[in-house]
Parts: structure tokens; C-alpha cells; sequence
């Protein structure tokens, strides 16, 4: 580095400040670096100038324009596209508004109410791209009508496996109720699931092949059904119990259960044409979605889900109790062991052995599933090594001042532990994004794939450096805008850094 | 006398197969000022430890404010939200405010509004001598400063039991009397506390009675007239001789 004389007058010497010092200091401080700087020059001009060239005079860009629809949103229904339009108004208005509210000052009750938004939009942007069909009142008196009347058709529809998903949901909470709940009205817990299994008396009384092949009642496997998840939500319950806000919304929730429960049962085709259920927004199968929307979606299911399972996966790693702590280590293992193409292929073929036969999952939300089960089992070994990050003495000390083991892990631990791994986390995010392009192997059309059958027409024939140069700039813009984002998230957390 | 706060009888620990505790008994009144103090690896601070449970003994029991401790969860939740401790490294939470390190307790364990934690943590703060420093990171302060919002953040809980474990063995010499200054007014004010450190003029000032451990045993306890002018075992007298004397 060329350093400037001390200037005998007040100023600085024209050539050590402003444009001419820049590239004094940084481009032709010795002969060497100025040699560098003048081949570098050279070779930029002539790649820059035949690229250029081919750009604006040969390239045939009507390739991308014109299939700008196709690149984008592909097969979604051209009269159903406000659908997407509308969900990126909602998340842009979201995010403005976390933007803003952030700007303004650390504390307001408009950022409780933007949070419980942030919780909500998963589900609202699913309905809304994916679409909802509600039971009208006279679906749902047909359908539970069948439930206690017609018992016996159900198993011939194959739509058992709604009454044993409900009553897991049911079980799930019953237990949560049981064990979290400390007065007379924990009761209810159990009176729920006992109800439940009453209602679907006439149906369980069907027999049906379940383990083995033995013939059983229905209800058997309906009663361990809700008795496993009973056990699973109690022991949820306990370690809830020092949570006091709970006690508040446990009604609500169980009011929303009742209505999922309903949903769940009665939405069903029995055949019945004058009382078909309302498609309130038409069904548009993950399967059909492709294009650059099929790619942002993949990309944002798996990120958002894969990172609560991370965490929960890195935790029960370091668990105490062995079952717990042993499983963890065989998931992340196992997929971490597996190429995340294997794990697509899996997804596919695998799947379907463990579900009911009469359950099948949509190949873009198996494509979803098999993407965040392998991003979460990279994430939690990332976590995991954020978790170890967070000194023992951390631990002590908020345990010294009565804070339960729960509290200690949410509130000092995994703060301290995650933002200390933001920059792996990130680039474990960006590595999934861009490898959603797999997923054209097991027959999804994301944008790579899109792009690919573009160069097939005839009119576009050999567009494929617009196309592939496109498809790149897409892949490019995003990746570096989630860099970017994790940067400015480093940033604002690294300010309170010790 | 009344019923002891914290009555200890015959306390073992080990870890692994070295004896770190060979039988501690102590009885320590409500009010009373205990200073421990001996060589580094004589137990002292594991047995201060043992009393809000971060380290568990094995033999022995130790009852606190009438309560045993045990296995049982809801007894060491109890225990320690009736004890505050102060560290030798401060342990404040990097991540948070001061002001949020001496809310967060009170907020999530004794369930009190955010306004009233808030306002107690103010008070507290200017009574450590700090008011200007609420809204600053723990990283941003001097190692006097963290140890004192350390002991607002002890103090927030309303314990009736304080420990301090070697409370000012990791500052620089000008940062331990703005500490100790601290603690003296805290044992005036008639708290209960429990003091492992080689500070004899503080131990002279306020304390009680002084224990004098060595390789997990108690080996001499007594008032600080008694233990300084007339100490009866050798390991004591050579030990006080070594630290009075520099």
C-alpha cells in the first residue's frame, strides 16, 4: 500500500484523496499491482464487449419475454393468477409494515399485532394458493349423518382415515388439557376424547384388516389412536405447565379444534351431487404449480419448516433422556448421509409404504416433505453447534434465578445459540433454494424445467444462453438478496454484541 | 433462636470419584452475614452451589425456608426463586439490555407486569448505583458495573437469601470497593447472605460468622474477632497469614 507523505501544509495532497487517491491506493500503488490492473482491464473489455454484442444484437430475448407467464407462474390457472398476485400484496405489505414499525422505535402494540400476522400468514397464503373447499351446513349434517347412520358405507368410501386423524387431533389436546390444567376441570381432557370415541361407536363397530391382517373393530385402532396421542399431548401439557398465558386461550383452541374436527370429517364426497361441499377458492394441486412460483414456494415451505424441526431435532440431540436424544441421532444421520436427490426419490416412492393407502400426498407436497426433512437435519447440526456456543455459566445463572428449564432454553440459550449461527444458517438456506431445482427429477416443472421445455419451441429453438442466462439472473438476484438479508440481521443483532 | 433459613446437616458431594464435600453442617439465621473463605479447591463455592441446587449433593440435606431439597422440581423452583446468587463472572445475559437482564425473572417466574418489573428494576439500579446504564448491553460496561447490575438482577427476585460466589475475585482492583460497597449496604439492610471471598476487611466489616474450609471440610468457624485474633487450628492461621499479609 502506497502511503501519502505527511502533507507539510493543512491539505492533503491531491493525489492521496478523492477519486484520484482511490485509485492511486487501490489500482497502481506499485508496478506490479499496476501491470494486474491493466491485463484485468483488458481482459473485462474484450469478454465485456462480445457479451455485450451478443446481448444487444444477437440474442434472441423473445424467448424470456415472451414466455414470461410461462417462466413465472406456468400451468396456475390464468383466471386463478390474482391469487398469487394477492399474496405477494400481502407479504410486501408485511414485511412494509415490520419495516416501518422496526424504523419507529423498540416498543409498540402494533408489533404484537404484526407478529400474531406473521404467525397467521402461513396458513392464510396456503389456503389462498393452494385453495379451500368448505362444508356448507348441509354437507355437514349429510356427512355426520353418515357418521351415526350409515355407518357402514364409510370403509367402502375409504374415509376412515379421517375419523383416526381427528381423533389424534382430539387425543392431542385432551392431553395437553389433562396434564396442563391443575383444577376439577382438567376433566375435560379426558371427557373430550371419551366423546369422541362415542360418536364414532357406530362406525367402529365395522371390522376391518388392520396389523397383521386381523380383523378388528374400527374402533380399536380409533382407541390407540387417541390413547397415543393422549400420552404424547400430556407429556406436551407437563412441560407447558409453567406457561400461565395458556389457561386464557386453551377455550379458543378447543373451539378451532372442534371446527378442524368437523372439517376433517365431513369433507368428504359421498355422492351425494345436491349437497357437494362449496369450492370457495378452487383447488390448484401442488403438483400443477411450476415455474419460478413452484420454486419460490419449495424454497419458502422448506425454509420455514425445516427450521422449527432444526431446532426441536438440535435440542433433542443434546436431550437427556436416551430415546429422545437417540432418535434425533438416527434422523440426522440418516439424511445427512443421503443425497437430498435420493431423499426427492424417496419422497416419491417411500412415502406412500407408511400412509394409508387411501391417503395419497400430492407429489409437490411429497417434493415439500422430503426438501425439509433434509434441511432440517443440516440445520439442527448447525444449531447444534450454536447450542454448544452458549457458555454452561449462561445456563447457571438463569436457572440460579428460578427460571425454568423450558424458560432457560427459550429465552438465553437458543437466542445467544442461533444468532451466533446466522451466517451458516443462511447459507444452508440459500443451498436449499437453489437446489430446488432437483425436484424436476421426480417430475415437477420449476423453473430450470420450465425453461428447458421453452427451448423445445419451435419458434425459441436454440434460445438457450437467454434462457439459462435468465433462469441464472433469477437464481442470482435471490440467492444474493438472502445474503444480504442475513448480513443486515447481523448487523442489527451484532449492535448488542458483547 | 428461631428456626434456621438454610440448616445444613452433614452435606456430601462427589463428582465422579473425587470428594469435593466431606460432611458441611451450618446453620445460618434469617439476617446473619456468612463469610467463607479457604484455599481454591476446598469446597467452598461447590457448597454454596449445593444450596440452590446447581449442584446436587448426595448425602446429607439441606433445608431452605422450610424446604427440603430433593428431586423434586417444584421444591428446586421454589428454592431458587427465594435465592439470588451473584457470580464470580457476572453471567449477565450478553443478548440483553441491562434493564431486560433485571426484568426477566421477575417477569417470567413471579408473573409481574412488565411496568412494575420495570419500575423495580429502576429502583434497584439506582440503589446499585447505576440508574444511567438501563439501557445499555452488559457488554458495554465496566466488570464493576456488571457485577453490580448482577446483584440487581439478584435483588429484582425479592430473595430472601443471597449468595455470592468469589463476588469480586474477576475485577480490577479499583472496580472492588464500588462492589463491595454494594454488598456492605446489602447486609445493613438485614439480608441474609452468604459470601465466599478472600475479602477480610468486608468479612471484618459485616460478617457474622466466618468458615474456614479446606479440602471439603469445615475447619474452623467462629466470629471474625474470634477467627482473626485467635484462630485455633494451624491450616487456619498459616492460610490467614498468607492472604493478610500481601
Amino acid at each position: 500500500m502506497a502511503t501519502s507523505p505527511v502533507p507539510a501544509s493543512e491539505r492533503p495532497p491531491v493525489a492521496s484523496v478523492g477519486v484520484l487517491g482511490w485509485l492511486r491506493q487501490n489500482l497502481f500503488s506499485s508496478v506490479g499491482n499496476t501491470l494486474l490492473t491493466i491485463v484485468s482491464a483488458a481482459f473485462l473489455f474484450l469478454a465485456g464487449r462480445s457479451i455485450l454484442t451478443w446481448a444487444v444484437t444477437q440474442a434472441n430475448w423473445g424467448a424470456v419475454t415472451g414466455n414470461l407467464e410461462v417462466l413465472t407462474w406456468g400451468r396456475y390457472p390464468e383466471g386463478q393468477v390474482w391469487r398469487l398476485g394477492l399474496s405477494v400484496l400481502i407479504l410486501a405489505v408485511l414485511g412494509g409494515l415490520t419495516w416501518w414499525l422496526w424504523r419507529r422505535g423498540p416498543e409498540s402494540p402494533a408489533r404484537r399485532s404484526l407478529l400474531v400476522g406473521w404467525a397467521l400468514s402461513p396458513v392464510a397464503l396456503a389456503v389462498l394458493i393452494r385453495g379451500i373447499t368448505l362444508p356448507t351446513p348441509a354437507t355437514i349434517s349429510n356427512n355426520l349423518g353418515y357418521y351415526l347412520f350409515r355407518p357402514e358405507v364409510l370403509p367402502l368410501l375409504e374415509e376412515n382415515w379421517r375419523a383416526g386423524a381427528a381423533c389424534i387431533v382430539v387425543g392431542l389436546l385432551g392431553g395437553i388439557t389433562w396434564s396442563y390444567l391443575t383444577n376439577r376441570t382438567h376433566f375435560l381432557g379426558l371427557a373430550a376424547c371419551s366423546l369422541m370415541l362415542l360418536f364414532l361407536l357406530p362406525l367402529g363397530l365395522q371390522m376391518e384388516p388392520w396389523l397383521f391382517g386381523l380383523n378388528v373393530p374400527i374402533i380399536v385402532p380409533l382407541a390407540v389412536n387417541i390413547l397415543l396421542a393422549f400420552l404424547i399431548g400430556s407429556a406436551v401439557g407437563r412441560s407447558l405447565s409453567s406457561i400461565e398465558g395458556l389457561r386464557r386461550w386453551l377455550p379458543w383452541i378447543w373451539g378451532v379444534t372442534l371446527i378442524l374436527v368437523v372439517i376433517l370429517l365431513t369433507t368428504f364426497d359421498v355422492g351425494v351431487a345436491r349437497v357437494a361441499p362449496v369450492q370457495a377458492l378452487p383447488i390448484i394441486p401442488p403438483n400443477i404449480w411450476s415455474g419460478i412460483m413452484l420454486t419460490l414456494m419449495l424454497a419458502v415451505v422448506s425454509i420455514v419448516a425445516s427450521f422449527p424441526i432444526g431446532v426441536l431435532l438440535a435440542l433433542g440431540r443434546r436431550s437427556e433422556l436416551p430415546v429422545v436424544r437417540g432418535f434425533c441421532i438416527l434422523f440426522i444421520e440418516l439424511v445427512r448421509g443421503v443425497p437430498l436427490i435420493t431423499i426427492l426419490f424417496m419422497a416419491q416412492v417411500m412415502l406412500p409404504l407408511f400412509l394409508p393407502l387411501e391417503l395419497t400426498i400430492d407429489r409437490g407436497v411429497r417434493a415439500m416433505a422430503g426438501m425439509t426433512l433434509f434441511t432440517a437435519a443440516y440445520l439442527a447440526e448447525i444449531v447444534r453447534g450454536g447450542l454448544q456456543a452458549v457458555r454452561h455459566e449462561q445456563v447457571e445463572a438463569a436457572r440460579a434465578l428460578g427460571l425454568s428449564e423450558v424458560l432457560v432454553t427459550v429465552l438465553i440459550v437458543l437466542p445467544q445459540a442461533l444468532r451466533a449461527v446466522i451466517p451458516p444458517i443462511m447459507g444452508q438456506f440459500v443451498s436449499i433454494f437453489k437446489d430446488t431445482s432437483l425436484v424436476a427429477i421426480v417430475g415437477l416443472l420449476d423453473l430450470l424445467a420450465v425453461g428447458q421445455s421453452v427451448i423445445k419451441q419451435r419458434e425459441y429453438l436454440g434460445a438457450v444462453r437467454e434462457i439459462y442466462l435468465f433462469a441464472g439472473l433469477f437464481y442470482f438476484v435471490v440467492s444474493y438478496a438472502m445474503s444480504l438479508a442475513s448480513r443486515h440481521l447481523e448487523v442489527q443483532l451484532g449492535v448488542v454484541d458483547s | 433462636m428461631s428456626d434456621p433459613i438454610i440448616l445444613c446437616q452433614d452435606v456430601h458431594k462427589w463428582f465422579g470419584n473425587f470428594q469435593a464435600l466431606k460432611g458441611i453442617s451450618m446453620e445460618v439465621q434469617k439476617g446473619e452475614v456468612i463469610v467463607i473463605f479457604g484455599p481454591s479447591g476446598s469446597g467452598k463455592s461447590t457448597f454454596i452451589r449445593t444450596i440452590n441446587r446447581l449442584e446436587e449433593h448426595q448425602k446429607g440435606t439441606i433445608i431452605v425456608d422450610g424446604i427440603e431439597l430433593t428431586h423434586d422440581v417444584r421444591n428446586i423452583a421454589a428454592i431458587r426463586s427465594e435465592i439470588g446468587m451473584v457470580f464470580q463472572q457476572f453471567n449477565l445475559f450478553p443478548h440483553l439490555s441491562v434493564l431486560q437482564n433485571v426484568t426477566l425473572a421477575p417477569i417470567w417466574v413471579r408473573k409481574w407486569p412488565k411496568e412494575k418489573a420495570e419500575q423495580v428494576a429502576h429502583d434497584l439500579l439506582e440503589r446499585v448505583g447505576i440508574p444511567e446504564q438501563a439501557e445499555k448491553y452488559p457488554g458495554q460496561l465496566s466488570g464493576g458495573q456488571q457485577q453490580r447490575v448482577a446483584i440487581a438482577r439478584a435483588l429484582a427476585m425479592q430473595p430472601k437469601i443471597m449468595l455470592f460466589d468469589e463476588p469480586t475475585s474477576a475485577l480490577d482492583p479499583e472496580m472492588i470497593k464500588e462492589v463491595l460497597d454494594v454488598m456492605i449496604e446489602l447486609a445493613k439492610s438485614g439480608m441474609t447472605m452468604l459470601v465466599v471471598t478472600h475479602e477480610m476487611g468486608f468479612a471484618r466489616a459485616v460478617a457474622d460468622r466466618m468458615y474456614f474450609f479446606d479440602d471439603g471440610l469445615v475447619i474452623e468457624s467462629g466470629t471474625p474477632d474470634a477467627v482473626f485474633k485467635n484462630p485455633q487450628e494451624d491450616r487456619t492461621k498459616l492460610f490467614l497469614s498468607q492472604i493478610l499479609t500481601h
